[in-house]
């Protein structure tokens, strides 16, 4: 079985080439043109600052920030030491980036820290990664040893000294070791689906596990049975970052010129890099058949095509599929174009997400949020975004995914209410400030802050 | 007491009304079930919180949908069993009409007791996926809303947050024992508002979001004020 992805990383894995932008249709030259230079696609956009807890006041309520405050007011001074693998890339990262600014405004003092450690203890930590989540890996006496001396150097390296101790995923899982007998709480945040691990790699990560306080998973579905508890903290998007916040109606206007998009036509949208887990063929072949009733067009934008020789085969294989229809746009994107990422999301009447192997989707999530009719594939932590019929429709094969297409393309009302509550839903459970709500709890009910 | 004996009480309570609000972190728990076997044997085990999260706080978690929608169970039973009328019997489960978990948890029991009794095949066919039990930690908060006079908290009510009215006015009756709620107690016993009270009482939770419960809460506040 191959690795499923982490499910809070990006679904655009960084890459150092540049953008490729496809088009199957040869009857729009002029179109085909204008694509090959879309705005800003040279250079990466500068970070912005991260977002303070009063900004998020006009998404979620001032009641809910002032609760916010009010769970951080009982843990004034307390300390807190994050510790992941990367300060940079990938979704851990993204969000610690977030959430730790975010927790010392309301002065939770918190700490970030990454370990360090040589190519062969981070191609060590990889393989450990991909088998947890199910490839074949056959563990060395090698592999464990690197794994340890590397989390040995660390725990030397670092202090301990914070009132709580976060470590995330299983690279610095060892530094548990560093646990004494002491009122300091230990939490293991596990961002990897564990629900199908090779069990050679989780029989030797696991007498780690169980020395922390609390472990925590993404979805009910990912977490295994460990003698302490076990708490479930969804994985959050921004609503105020570039992927995600609200554009302005001449911005989305113009990307889908840039890019060729019809907007006077249903417009139907996969967002993922060209990956088999992603299902685009899938999705074409879904498109095609629910086309021959409702007149639509494809966009499959996504990336992993340039550095990734898979997702360049995969890629080849959905140009085989699509053909020569001239309702498909593929669009093979540079990691930093969230801002057109967005306004594709936003200009789309429907949002497929057809997965047969996933994290937790934070596609979906984003398609959810932006209140968009959302039909995603039934695995890994979709369920727990989709309610079918309710938030979304949850689907199990092409035919399926043909006929929901279908279904919500000519049933508009329908569709809008899956879309509101599809927002009600993330709004609720899948903000970054359900996150701080979350961690907020976790360390008032470890240290037992009345 | 009649709507007339209420216009002649005083509209200034005995005490005034703060209102909280509860947050809620999700654990999961040891128990799971594939098969409707396990999910009763499940039944029986988990905590009570077990109870408490998918009965009673999915409709928080859930306030914004109108039908199809009242407790995990019978959700699981209709989309990963495909036992319909398994799931109408859970889902025609009113939480208001318990105090106590231990009471509700022997109702499902009882519920998918019979249910099996009449279908035993169903007993150990393969869910199409598997139903986790999760249980709540809860937190109560104060929130920055007290009310001294019904104006105050009919302001109140507009401001605070949808976790706040289900803290009150759906959760309270297991912290009260009392087929009732935190705001009619408040009518009635500070204010003497007991018509108000009892038509709090008749609100149905389970074909509106809960915005739409905080407005029909407001129209019979406003309505005690004229």
């Amino acid at each position: 079985m191959e690795p499923v992805e982490s499910q809070i990383e990006s679904e655009l894995p960084v890459r150092e080439s540049q953008a490729d932008v496809s088009v199957a249709s040869p009857a729009l030259p002029e179109r085909k043109e204008r694509r090959r230079k879309p705005r800003s696609w040279e250079t990466p956009p500068a970070p912005v600052p991260p977002p303070r807890l009063d900004d998020y006041k006009a998404i979620v309520g001032a009641a809910e920030i002032d609760e916010l405050r009010f769970l951080a007011k009982g843990l004034k001074g307390k300390t807190v030491k994050m510790v992941n693998s990367t300060a940079v890339g990938g979704g851990v990262a993204e969000m610690l980036n977030q959430l730790v600014p975010l927790l010392n405004e309301v002065e939770v003092n918190t700490h970030w820290d990454v370990i360090t450690g040589g190519n062969d203890f981070f191609e060590v930590t990889k393989a450990f990664h991909n088998a947890l989540q199910g490839s074949e890996y056959q563990l060395t006496q090698q592999a464990r040893d690197i794994f340890l001396m590397h989390n040995e150097q660390n725990r030397k390296r670092m202090q301990f000294t914070e009132d709580v101790v976060v470590i995330h995923d299983p690279q610095p899982a060892a530094l548990v070791r560093e646990r004494q007998e002491s009122s300091r709480k230990w939490i293991w945040r596990c961002h990897i689906d564990l629900s199908n691990p090779s069990f050679a790699v989780w029989d030797f990560l696991r007498p780690f596990i169980e020395q922390y306080d609390a472990a925590i998973f993404s979805s009910q579905s990912f977490s295994r049975q460990l003698a302490i508890p076990q708490y479930l903290f969804y994985p959050c998007i921004d609503p105020l970052s570039e992927k995600n916040k609200d554009l302005e109606e001449s911005f989305i206007q113009q990307v889908c010129d840039e890019f060729g998009v019809d907007r006077s036509r249903p417009i139907v949208t996969q967002v993922s890099r060209f990956d088999r887990a992603k299902d685009p063929v899938g999705v074409v072949q879904a498109f095609k058949e629910a086309r021959k009733y409702v007149d639509c067009q494809l966009v499959l934008a996504g990336g992993g095509a340039s550095d990734d020789p898979e997702g360049a085969a995969v890629l080849k294989e959905v140009r085989e599929a699509v053909g020569e229809d001239p309702d498909i746009i593929i669009l093979d994107l540079p990691p930093w174009c969230a801002l057109e990422i967005n306004a594709l999301q936003r200009a789309s009447t429907l949002i497929v997400q057809k997965s047969i192997r996933e994290g937790f989707g934070l596609t979906v999530t984003e398609a959810l949020w932006k209140g968009k009719p959302t039909i995603a594939g039934a695995v890994g932590g979709i369920p727990n975004q989709i309610i079918h019929k309710l938030t979304g429709a949850l689907v199990h094969s092409v035919e399926g995914c043909a006929y929901q297409m279908r279904y919500l393309l000519t049933h508009p009302d329908f569709a809008a209410q899956l879309g509101q509550n599809g927002r009600e839903h993330v709004k609720e459970n899948f903000l970054m400030t359900a996150n701080v709500r979350r961690w907020l709890l976790l360390i008032r009910i470890l240290l037992a802050v009345k | 007491m009649t709507g007339e004996a209420e216009q002649i009480m005083p509209r200034v309570p005995v005490k005034p009304f703060y209102f909280n609000t509860s947050a809620h972190l999700l654990r999961i728990t040891r128990q799971k079930a594939t098969t409707l076997e396990e999910f009763l044997q499940a039944l029986r085990e988990c905590p009570e919180g077990s109870i408490f999260q998918h009965a009673f706080r999915t409709l928080e978690e859930h306030h914004f949908i109108r039908e199809g929608f009242s407790n995990d169970f019978a959700h699981w039973a209709m989309s990963a069993c495909n036992e319909s009328s398994l799931a109408e019997g859970l889902a025609s489960v009113d939480v208001r009409e318990f105090t106590s978990i231990a009471e509700l948890r022997e109702h499902f029991v009882q519920i998918v007791q019979s249910f099996l009794t009449r279908a035993p095949a169903a007993a150990t066919r393969s869910a199409r996926e598997t139903f986790y039990f999760c249980a709540s930690d809860t937190v109560v908060i104060p929130t920055t809303f007290i009310a001294r006079t019904l104006r105050e908290f009919a302001e109140g009510l507009r401001g605070i947050s949808v976790h706040s009215i289900h803290h009150h006015f759906i959760e309270a009756r297991l912290r009260l024992k009392l087929m009732s709620n935190d705001f009619s107690q408040w009518l009635h016993e500070d204010l003497g508002l007991t018509e108000a009270a009892r038509r709090l009482n008749r609100i149905d939770i389970y074909t509106v979001t809960m915005e739409d419960v905080r407005e029909q809460i407001v129209r019979v506040v406003e309505r005690a004020l004229i």
